[in-house]
């Protein structure tokens, strides 16, 4: 039995090409087109489309001009949107959600197909199956076409934009699996992927029926097509971020789990640097273009980055020796948390570079300039206080992601709430920008404030010095105190 | 040099040390039984050497390679059973397999080949075509074991294989793991069923609380657990008027003569483990066991039932043990 079969006869063509195909796409759609659920789906689909048809038929026979297509279209749209932005998405959560559950993951890690690649199949074979749906119902959508009221461009859009929201919504399913461990936690994310798909479901299809009945309106407008690209780019940017996510959670602790994610979460700042770069520019070098892309920034970094840097302390031992000091890919808080401070700052740098070189010269540039700054001083400083708290004591009681993701929402909510009330029992307005200084929404909104009877921002610059200086140096107690625990995991 | 090396296995999850300086080897061609209480570190032991988790110290050499630095090396001569058989629904057994051996890299006629073989070394070729999901438990156990052969791995770590299986796949499973282990393989194995463990096993190693124990041949473990020469008599005392005091009486009488080492009394029985010389005969043992039974019956001591017992793996275990865990 253990003997290696050495002599083989040549493999066929379609042998040679099945094997270049992902295993995971080839069990998947042999698993999926097993299941009940996708013969009901797949035959309620098909007869809802003729019964549509012959509806359509009944109404339009007479032959007299009636602008029909976009009603029909969007019948049409709506059976195939169940499925793809329900039903699709779903049972790709269920597939990894089981693989998880029957321990099959594990078994799958151990062949050396990678987190990676096994996601990939996962996503792979679903679309896959919601191309067999697609190309059932095709047919149909362009015969909405033939009963007037919709144009072909139209139609184009709302299916570009359907297969991006079909690909996001798989994703954020199959992403979903990997989030909790327990059975409670289990339970808590399936209704959330039930709520959060039902709420997918909803947008998909109001979205392609506002175009369906509009499009060739909304078309003739320039910034048409900007909304639609950034809504690409939103969609699949965040959807290579959560497929990251989910293979960074799904890999074992000896893989370089951080890469991906890390990575992709780089790419996506650098490729929205340079839309955000040609909005200002087409929109006359905007200045609150930049301040709005630096807050919109910093906060999408935030939350990004509020993962990044609750990463756990050390590595695996496989890693360490091709580790640099700098490799900021790499595993590990400590890397994690430079990571997430050179990104934050540098973002914030890029914007308020572009707001330097804005051409309008309104009054309030200084506090639209100051507000880009303190929306990178506050996430640097809430991530340093929440490490600081979490894991500068020896004990590991509070050091753990989840511990250090719930201290930093912990910490920015007190550190939101307490200030007004301070400044209300010392007989001072709640919104009081010196007692609010540390405070991540009023000092950031007090930041942004001008006060145009003086004609000077709400916040002066010695304020702002005062909170990127308090954020530095909580930033680097933060990471020695991250190196420290670093060498001290990899001492023992 | 021993195909696995274990050293001084240590893994911590916070304060608790689930994994205590464990260190043991494992050679081609023998079956090494891991025995344990529950929450013992069986399971996280077998899961280092798996490469599906690191050790907070210690190091693991497959083939002298280090699993622990070179996981990506080591995971194609490791063939890994997990506790659950992990099989998938609406999959037929030849699609299961066919499956991870693509997951394996195996390609073409090689891949429908080792398939091919694997089914017959199982005695998977008539479920070929049944869906995993309709298999028996046994049935599912074979297939996953079949999983594991796929790659042709050196070492097979089989996390309580024979859990829940009836008497029949128990046996059938026994004689797989020798053929196996007749290949060259190396098998790891965990089980609760200590006498299966000590009919395929040609080690075992005892844990508790994370420590390893014991760990040699059952003869030598019930040499390490102070059982002797691994012979206990049983008696039981006939009925009569003087009840406890006959047992009593049996007791200070067998405790007189020489080579009797402990006495217990457990439900209505009287234990005596026999302290003979290492490699005592069946002879010596025989005449040692005539010489306490006359000894009892000449001080009146009503015996009405008396054998001898081989000591066993499951003694070594309790005696070795204490039932605690990590």
């Amino acid at each position: 039995m253990s003997e290696h079969v050495e002599t083989v006869a040549p493999a066929t063509l379609s042998e040679r090409l099945g094997d270049r195909i992902n295993p995971l796409v080839v069990k998947e759609i042999r698993q999926g087109l097993r299941t009940r659920v996708f013969w009901v789906c797949f035959g309620l689909m098909l007869l809802a489309c003729v019964l549509l048809s012959l509806m359509a038929y009944a109404d339009v026979k007479d032959g007299g001009y009636r602008a029909r297509g976009n009603t029909y279209f969007f019948a049409y749209f709506v059976c195939l949107g169940l499925v793809h932005f329900f039903v699709i998405p779903y049972s790709a959560y269920r597939s990894l959600a089981r693989e998880r559950e029957d321990e099959t993951w594990v078994l799958l890690a151990l062949t050396g197909l990678g987190p990676r690649r096994i996601l990939r199949g996962k996503v792979t074979s679903f679309l896959a199956q919601a191309a067999l749906y697609a190309s059932a119902v095709g047919p149909f959508l362009l015969f909405s076409y033939y009963l007037n009221g919709i144009d072909l461009p139209t139609i184009l859009i709302v299916l570009v934009l359907g297969a991006a929201w079909l690909v996001f919504l798989t994703v954020l399913g199959v992403c979903a699996a990997t989030l909790a461990d327990g059975r409670l936690g289990r339970a808590f994310v399936h209704f959330l992927v039930l709520g959060m798909l039902a709420g997918g479901v909803a947008q998909g299809l109001g979205g392609a029926f506002a175009l369906g009945e509009g499009g060739s309106r909304l078309m003739r407008e320039k910034e048409f097509f900007y909304v639609i690209g950034i809504a690409l780019w939103l969609m699949l940017s965040y959807g290579w971020l959560l497929f990251e996510a989910a293979a960074a959670r799904l890999s074992l602790v000896t893989e370089d789990y951080s890469r991906g994610p890390r990575r992709a979460l780089v790419v996506q700042v650098l490729v929205s640097a340079g839309v955000v770069a040609a909005l200002w520019w087409s929109q006359g070098q905007n200045r609150e273009v930049a301040t709005a892309a630096g807050v919109v920034g910093c906060l999408h970094l935030t939350l990004s980055g509020l993962f990044v840097i609750s990463d756990v302390d050390g590595q695996a031992r496989a890693l360490r020796a091709t580790t640099r000091a700098w490799s900021l890919f790499r595993p590990g808080a400590v890397r994690g948390f430079r990571l997430m401070v050179l990104m934050i700052a540098g973002w914030s740098f890029f914007c308020a570079v572009l707001g330097w070189n804005s051409d309008d010269t309104r009054n309030n540039w200084r506090s639209l300039t100051y507000v880009i700054f303190a929306a990178a001083a506050y996430p640097i400083l809430y991530f340093a206080v929440a490490i600081l708290v979490g894991r500068m004591p020896r004990s590991d009681r509070m050091s753990s992601p989840a511990a250090v993701r719930v201290l930093f929402v912990s910490l920015a909510g007190l550190g939101s709430v307490l200030p007004p009330l301070l400044a209300l029992l010392v007989d001072e307005k709640a919104d009081n920008g010196l007692i609010n200084l540390l405070n991540p929404i009023v000092g950031l909104v007090a930041f942004g404030q001008h006060e145009y009877s003086k004609d000077e921002p709400k916040m002066t610059v010695e304020l702002l010095y005062f909170l990127c200086g308090v954020a530095a140096l909580a930033a680097f107690a933060a990471d020695r105190t991250l190196v420290e625990r670093e060498q001290r995991v990899h001492a023992s | 040099m021993s195909l696995l090396q274990v050293k001084g296995l240590r893994r911590d999850y916070g304060a608790l040390r689930a994994v205590d300086d464990v260190t043991f080897e494992l050679e081609a061609g023998t079956i090494l039984g891991f025995i344990g209480p529950n929450g013992a570190g069986k399971s996280t032991t077998m899961r280092i050497i798996a490469t599906l988790d690191t050790p907070t110290a210690g190091e693991v050499l497959l083939d002298g390679q280090s699993v622990v630095d070179s996981p990506d090396k080591a995971r194609p001569l490791i063939g890994y059973m997990p506790d659950r058989y992990g099989t998938y629904d609406d999959v037929t057994v030849w699609e299961f397999l066919d499956f991870f051996a693509r997951a394996y890299g195996l390609k073409g006629a090689v891949r429908h080949k080792r398939v091919a073989s694997v089914m017959e070394f199982t005695g998977l070729n008539p479920l070929k075509d049944k869906l995993t999901s309709a298999l028996s438990k046994g049935m599912k156990q074979r297939v996953a074991l079949g999983r594991t052969l796929l790659h042709d791995p050196k070492l097979l770590i089989l996390d309580e294989p024979a859990d829940g299986l009836d008497p029949r796949a128990r046996i059938e499973l026994r004689e797989l793991l020798r053929a196996l282990a007749d290949q060259g393989k190396a098998v790891l194995i965990s089980s609760h069923i200590l006498t299966e463990l000590a009919e395929i096993c040609d080690t075992c190693a005892i844990i508790e609380q994370g420590k390893l124990l014991a760990t040699g041949k059952v003869a030598d473990l019930l040499a390490q657990s102070q059982l002797g020469t691994g012979t206990e008599l049983v008696m039981r005392l006939a009925a009569v008027a003087e009840g406890e005091a006959a047992y009593e009486r049996a007791e200070r009488v067998l405790l007189e003569q020489p080579r009797v080492g402990q006495v217990s009394r457990e439900t209505g029985q009287l234990r005596v483990r026999l302290e003979l010389e290492q490699g005592a005969t069946r002879e010596q043992v025989d005449e040692a066991a005539a010489r306490l039974l006359a000894a009892l019956v000449g001080a009146g001591v009503p015996v009405c039932a008396f054998s001898h017992r081989e000591l066993n793996l499951e003694d070594a275990f309790m005696t070795v043990t204490k039932g605690r865990v990590a």
